[in-house]
């Protein structure tokens, strides 16, 4: 087992408890809604956004948060009106984006910057500083703030967006903030898990509390809950047996989720 | 003029976004506060396209909409906060994880308004219209494990908790058994009778056109073709062309 000071430890563990909820709070809306294909493109928009970073001398995470967004205006229209389908979304934004992110990484200036792009790449343990903490607090704050003044129009939405539309209900809003606070969760998580495997933290999660709730209200609660847990646990077995954290994670979190498959009481005749 | 009808449209054409033809064209339409109204027609009529034309769900290409003396284009929100919308054929699947008192209290959510959180009184409206339905039973029941039937009666008492000035019903009866066909249309006209709701219901079914329906409109190929009082439609040859004993040809 690797053994590190607390005061290292300390803001990753913080760091991996809110990139859980953040994460896994917006699967709630990105699985439902249907959005995995739009998410998957930001989160590896996110990761060449972050690779430019490190190839300019930028802040990674501020690059990486513009790369994210980009995304999310430029596909976020298009996909809405249907008239771009997800399998073209993925076939097509995440090569890109994949492409260009070995690209920046490829010119990215001595040994230092390009051990931070691998960081980006799968994920670090000790990447994740106080200052990542904090935003990634302010963004869980901000998306609690968000789930509660706006729970009737999200379940509305959740339910139906046409219905919700309806019945007086400006969608569109929710629909954009929606895919803003999924690529601020995913541009914030990405030095814990990585680039490459981010969006299993948004996905499998919620997955997971799918197989065993019938009211949403509940897998709004269970998602972040077994996104944390999940965090800790692949943190854990990062510092045992030197995994990388983000490879760790989704380990734990697919397990989660072949459990939750497996015993789920959705399963069973008259259930 | 448009102020002493509760839906005004004036030559509207609506055409489907990256469609050339029109799907309505030349529609014009005169409702009163409180009138009950079937329109009927073949598929592809344009019956939905018309009722979602009226509530702005659809963008009308040409011409001129107006509802609560509202121009619609303009106001399509505060338009659809007071009109109830039931869909066609919704179909869901049985894992779908809502409960059937979520999905009756979304209906009020435009209505109550942003930024403010569901009172009691909300609640109160939800469990009333459930009543209205029959299905307070079922308040905790997931919605994916509902007959066609019962859910058809939990998305009409949806739009029910809305207390909608109008409601936009769009083949109510469908997926229903005859016995729930004669308890939703009971319930219509008591709907009608007691709140003075305007209700324009569209069906298929020319036998399922309930009492308290004093007007009916036909539409083929995107046009009305008649519009006329009950009686005189239900009498005339040319609806015989159109419908066989009460059915579509």
């Amino acid at each position: 087992m690797i053994s590190l000071p607390w005061f290292i430890i300390l803001p990753s563990i913080i760091g991996a408890i809110l990139a859980g909820f953040a994460c896994s709070t917006m699967g709630a809306f990105v699985v439902r809604m249907n959005l995995a294909s739009i998410g998957v493109a930001m989160s590896h928009a996110a990761f060449a956004g972050a690779a430019f970073g490190v190839m300019m001398g930028f802040d990674p995470t501020i690059t990486a948060i513009i790369f994210s967004f980009g995304t999310a205006l430029v596909i976020g229209p298009l996909a809405e009106k249907a008239r771009l389908q997800s399998n073209i979304i993925i076939g097509f934004i995440f090569s890109i984006m994949i492409a260009l992110a070995f690209i920046f990484l490829n010119y990215a200036p001595g040994e230092a910057a390009k051990g931070s792009a691998l960081n980006i790449l799968w994920g670090n343990i000790l990447y994740i500083d106080f200052n990542d903490s904090l935003l990634l607090l302010f963004l869980s704050f901000f998306v609690m703030i968000f789930i509660f003044v706006f729970y009737k129009e999200l379940i509305s939405l959740l339910f139906n967006r046409k219905l919700a539309e309806a019945s007086g209900i400006n969608t569109k809003i929710f629909y954009f903030s929606i895919l803003f606070l999924t690529g601020f969760a995913v541009a914030l998580s990405l030095k814990l898990v990585g680039g490459l495997l981010v969006f299993a933290l948004i996905i499998n999660p919620t997955s997971t509390a799918y197989q065993f709730f019938y009211d949403y209200k509940k897998i709004l609660i269970f998602s972040p809950l077994i996104g944390i847990i999940s965090c800790l646990i692949g943190f854990y077995l990062s510092l045992m047996v030197d995994f990388p954290i983000g490879a760790s994670i989704v380990i734990v979190t697919t397990i989660f989720f072949a459990i939750a498959i497996y015993v789920s009481p959705k399963r069973y005749k008259g259930n | 003029m448009k102020n002493n009808y509760i839906i005004y449209l004036e030559n509207i054409e609506t055409i489907y976004e990256g469609e050339k033809l029109p799907v309505i064209q030349n529609i014009n339409l005169k409702i009163k506060s409180g009138e009950f109204i079937a329109i009927i027609g073949p598929n592809g009529a344009g019956k939905t396209t018309l009722l979602e034309t009226i509530n702005g769900l659809l963008p009308y290409t040409s011409g001129k909409g107006f509802v609560y003396g509202k121009e619609v284009i303009k106001n399509k929100l505060d338009i659809r906060k007071e009109t109830g919308y039931l869909i066609q054929n919704f179909e869901i699947d049985p894992q779908t994880p809502f409960l059937c008192k979520d999905i009756v209290m979304s209906g009020r959510s435009g209505k109550i308004g942003i930024f403010k959180l569901t009172t009691k009184k909300d609640w109160e409206k939800v469990w009333y219209s459930m009543g209205l339905v029959g299905m307070i039973d079922f308040a905790n029941r997931p919605v994916g494990k509902l007959s066609g039937g019962e859910f058809q009666k939990i998305l009409l008492a949806r739009v029910l908790a809305q207390q909608p000035r109008i409601l936009l019903l769009d083949e109510p009866f469908s997926n229903l058994d005859f016995t729930s066909k004669i308890q939703i249309e009971t319930l219509l006209n008591r709907i009608h009778e007691k709140h003075n709701i305007t209700v324009v219901i569209v069906s298929h079914d020319l036998s399922f056109v309930p009492s308290s329906c004093d007007r009916i409109i036909v539409m083929e190929k995107g046009h009305i073709i008649m519009d006329d009082a009950k009686e005189n439609i239900l009498s005339s040859e040319k609806i015989d062309n159109i419908f066989q004993n009460g059915v579509l040809k």
